[in-house]
């Protein structure tokens, strides 16, 4: 490059590199105008802000916590993707409602034969998947075929299934190895969805289902965008758009929440925010349970907690009240067993270790342990920190040294904790339904190997109708909660916020689905 | 210059080769598990061994370096073991949402520390520029993610003026994009400002006290028309240097930022790559980002010769 010698060039270079800066600028804006726009912004705007006028044109927006972290629950764990899938998108034969009671769905109804063995089920006819292709009793088969394939979600859940024969197109029979009382419980779930055989090739990216709504586009740990299936079979959905938003923490989606940007919060972290949200008219709140079990799990297979009369001390000196309050500002519900208060099997065990450290401290010392100290695997998640610094604090006072181990959740606290079981002390909140069936397999991380256990589940299973297995189930129960493997602290609640014109959305979570069939929003 | 410039060429490849290295094994013995961490607690060991072998996990390390760089080479990042998608792609959609973010907080940044760096240099001693100086210093110790709640809080919560977090891309439409880029940008942008503003004051200081200067005023030029004609220049060699290596920092701090206001950048997929295992996505984003790093670098070098003629002819 040349000097400038002359007064003349130097503008004249000064408005080349401006023009130069200015071109670059352009090329950036325009290469980065779809920026954020999603895998498949292409033709339509994607615009949310649909407005809402007729009753049909309703949009909403919801809060959420965790996001999927693909579309595809056959291989993939979480919550969150049965979350907004199932019973929007996929449908089983069966679905539960708010109090998870099974009810019918793509099954109008179905007998079960006396011995239990042989489910038959009339599906509705004229159902649709939303690309167009017939489902029938074939899909059926197809689907709960497949389901061994399955990596995520338990799929031995259905494993009692021998086979599955497609009767017509509208009946199918289901045949048992063995009695299961649970069968219509895990065909509501996500290991009961019904797929179209040519769409499975890629689940992660494509969901199609025979439900009232279809995956317009999901944004990848951002937003999933719900529309309205035009053909689908059932009632119509009153939104003809939900999306649904990601948030990691808790005060996030309270936040949009309130300067407008979405419509509801579900599931919401920030109890402490119901007081001021109870207060503005604006607003409603509503408090349901869940299905997840918040458990301190004492690994019976390691000392000292091989020990009953040790695990019963750390129950006793434990105050699971308090923790209660300051994890949940007491909206939760106190347990003493792994029983949500939705199950049939429920019952009030709240007060059976009440919070006595006297007691602790017998037991301690009819273990011949009047001191001990414990490591404590912590997740870092806010509840399980809160948690642990409270059991610190309660153990310290009956002579139980406690030494915190904080694990990255879930990556570090799966590889060491729960897979390679070495821990003394742990804490997370097993948000899966009917989790207390894991203490049947000694091979689970809670270590628990108990042949009356063991035997009683299965006893269960078979029994001869739903009272009968209800009694065999508090059976269980009982066992569990005088051994226990496990300090079972509290069902956490489920928190919902929204705007006033939002109805219909459950304040129970079913440990399933958000279920939007029947929510509107005239705003 | 030819020889400059090949030797830059040279260490540019280099250093990414190293940093591939670098990030790979540190990777390799991250705990944690990237099949066990998707099959979560209600998968038996047996799938998570099946899903292992699907991605290729089970093979020595060497073979999936190579496969990995191989890749790389041809220009493949590679397909996220958890969103079955390809990574190149993510990266690319999410880098576009974080160079937005960034230049627009640089932006903002330049437009702040340029008066206030200036005023406080012109006013020292006086009260302005004691007062300047102290507002920025203050400024500085604000940490981004603490600034980005207390906007939301005032402007969101409050005002309901501007959304609290979210992001439209620009074809979405430009309006909601602007409003959604504007507490973000200036969150990351005002804290920035004001710690490239002590430069700007620290530069234009020294500059004031240059020969230069006096013979500029002794020409009949005001002080501050002989700072802005002559000095400004002169102090922006070094406050482009500082501008390189905060452009860099602006991305970390994006990270943090990106979480706050749930903005889809690239901090927001390597927080969540990080929290899935999702090794061969870590690896591609951490692989952009240094080159990012290096190109900025790069870049600043040459535009000292633009603002410098003396560093032209240098070499």
């Amino acid at each position: 490059m040349s000097k400038p010698t002359s007064a003349a060039v130097r503008p004249a270079r000064r408005l080349r590199i401006a023009a130069g800066t200015l071109l670059a600028g352009i090329a950036l804006l325009a290469a980065a105008c779809s920026a954020g726009a999603g895998d498949n912004a292409g033709g339509d705007s994607g615009s949310n802000n649909g407005t809402s006028g007729g009753a049909g044109n309703q949009t909403l927006q919801v809060g959420l916590g965790a996001a999927p972290a693909n579309l595809d629950m056959t291989q993939t764990a979480g919550a969150a993707i049965p979350q907004a899938l199932m019973y929007n998108v996929y449908e089983g034969l069966v679905k539960l409602d708010g109090k998870a009671a099974v009810q019918p769905l793509l099954a109008k109804s179905w007998t079960i034969s006396s011995d239990r063995l042989t489910y038959d089920f009339q599906l509705q006819s004229g159902v649709k998947f939303s690309n167009g292709d017939p489902f029938t009793a074939s899909n059926v088969k197809f689907s709960l075929d497949r389901v061994p394939k399955w990596k995520a979600n338990t799929p031995t859940y259905l494993s009692a299934i021998k086979s599955v024969d497609a009767v017509s197109d509208t009946e199918v029979k289901i045949n048992l190895k063995e009695p299961d009382n649970n069968l219509l419980f895990w065909l509501a779930g996500p290991l009961g969805a019904m797929f179209d055989p040519n769409e499975v090739s890629n689940l992660a990216t494509t969901a199609i289902g025979t439900g009232p709504y279809v995956v317009d586009r999901y944004n990848t740990n951002e937003s999933l965008i719900l529309k309205r299936n035009d053909k689908y079979w059932g009632t119509e959905p009153k939104l003809s758009q939900v999306t649904l938003r990601y948030y990691a923490d808790a005060n996030a989606p309270v936040n949009a929440l309130r300067s407008g940007d979405i419509d509801a919060v579900y599931e919401s972290q920030a109890a402490d925010q119901v007081k001021q949200f109870q207060s503005d008219d604006q607003y409603k709140v509503e408090i349901g349970t869940t299905q997840g079990i918040t458990v301190m799990s004492m690994n019976p297979g390691k000392a000292p907690f091989n020990d009953k009369r040790v695990r019963q001390a750390i129950v006793y000196g434990v105050d699971r009240k308090a923790i209660n309050t300051a994890v949940t500002e007491g909206l939760g519900k106190v347990l003493g067993a792994p029983v949500p208060p939705t199950d049939p099997w429920y019952t009030d065990l709240a007060d059976k270790y009440p919070y006595d450290p006297a007691k602790a401290k017998q037991l301690l010392a009819a273990a011949g342990k009047p001191k001990l100290t414990v490591d404590f695997n912590v997740p870092n998640l806010p509840y399980c920190q809160t948690i642990a610094q409270i059991v610190k604090s309660d153990l310290s006072k009956i002579g139980v040294t406690v030494n915190l181990h904080t694990q990255e959740f879930p990556a570090v606290w799966l590889d060491k904790t729960f897979t390679q079981k070495d821990y003394q002390l742990t804490v997370i909140n097993h948000v899966e339904s009917r989790n207390i069936f894991n203490y049947g397999d000694p091979d689970y991380y809670w270590n628990y190997d108990n042949p009356q256990v063991q035997k009683l589940l299965n006893q269960a299973a078979a029994a001869p109708g739903d009272k009968p297995y209800a009694d065999d189930m508090k059976k269980v129960v009982d066992v569990l909660a005088d051994d226990v493997p496990g300090d079972w602290l509290y069902n956490a609640p489920n928190i919902v916020f929204a705007k006033k014109s939002v109805t219909g959305i459950s304040a129970n979570d079913n440990g399933v689905s958000l279920d939007l069939t029947g929510v509107s929003n005239p705003s | 210059m030819a020889v400059r410039l090949i030797r830059r060429a040279a260490l540019f490849v280099l250093t990414l080769l190293v940093a591939s290295i670098v990030v790979f094994g540190l990777l390799a013995i991250l705990p944690g598990d990237v099949a066990r961490t998707m099959l979560g607690v209600d998968a038996t060991p047996q799938a998570v061994a099946a899903l292992r072998n699907e991605l290729g996990l089970d093979r020595p390390l060497v073979v999936r370096y190579l496969e990995w760089v191989g890749g790389m080479l041809h220009g493949d990042l590679g397909t996220s073991y958890v969103t079955h998608q390809p990574v190149a792609a993510a990266v690319s959609d999410h880098l576009q949402v974080s160079l937005i973010l960034v230049i627009s907080a640089m932006i903002i940044a330049i437009c702040v520390a340029l008066p206030v760096g200036v005023f406080a240099a012109y006013g020292q001693g006086r009260i302005s520029g004691t007062v300047l100086s102290a507002l920025s210093q203050l400024a500085v110790a604000v940490p981004g993610f603490l600034a980005g709640l207390l906007l939301v809080i005032v402007f969101a919560v409050t005002l309901h003026w501007l959304p609290a977090s979210g992001w439209v891309a620009p074809i979405e439409g430009f309006g909601d994009f602007l409003r959604h880029l504007l507490l973000p940008a200036l969150s990351l942008g005002l804290i920035q400002g004001a710690i490239l503003s002590r430069y700007v004051r620290s530069a234009v200081l020294d500059i004031m006290r240059e020969d230069f200067m006096r013979t500029a005023r002794s020409k009949g030029l005001t002080p501050f028309r002989a700072l802005i004609r002559h000095g400004l220049r002169n102090a922006l060699i070094p406050v482009l240097t500082i501008t390189g290596i905060e452009l860099a920092a602006l991305f970390v701090g994006a990270i943090v930022i990106e979480s706050v206001f749930v903005v889809p950048g690239i901090g927001s997929l390597l927080v969540q790559s990080v929290q899935n295992r999702d090794l061969i996505q870590i690896q591609g984003i951490v692989m952009v980002i240094v080159a990012i790093v290096l190109v900025i670098n790069l870049l600043v070098d040459l535009l000292y010769a633009v603002i410098d003629p003396r560093l032209r002819t240098s070499r």
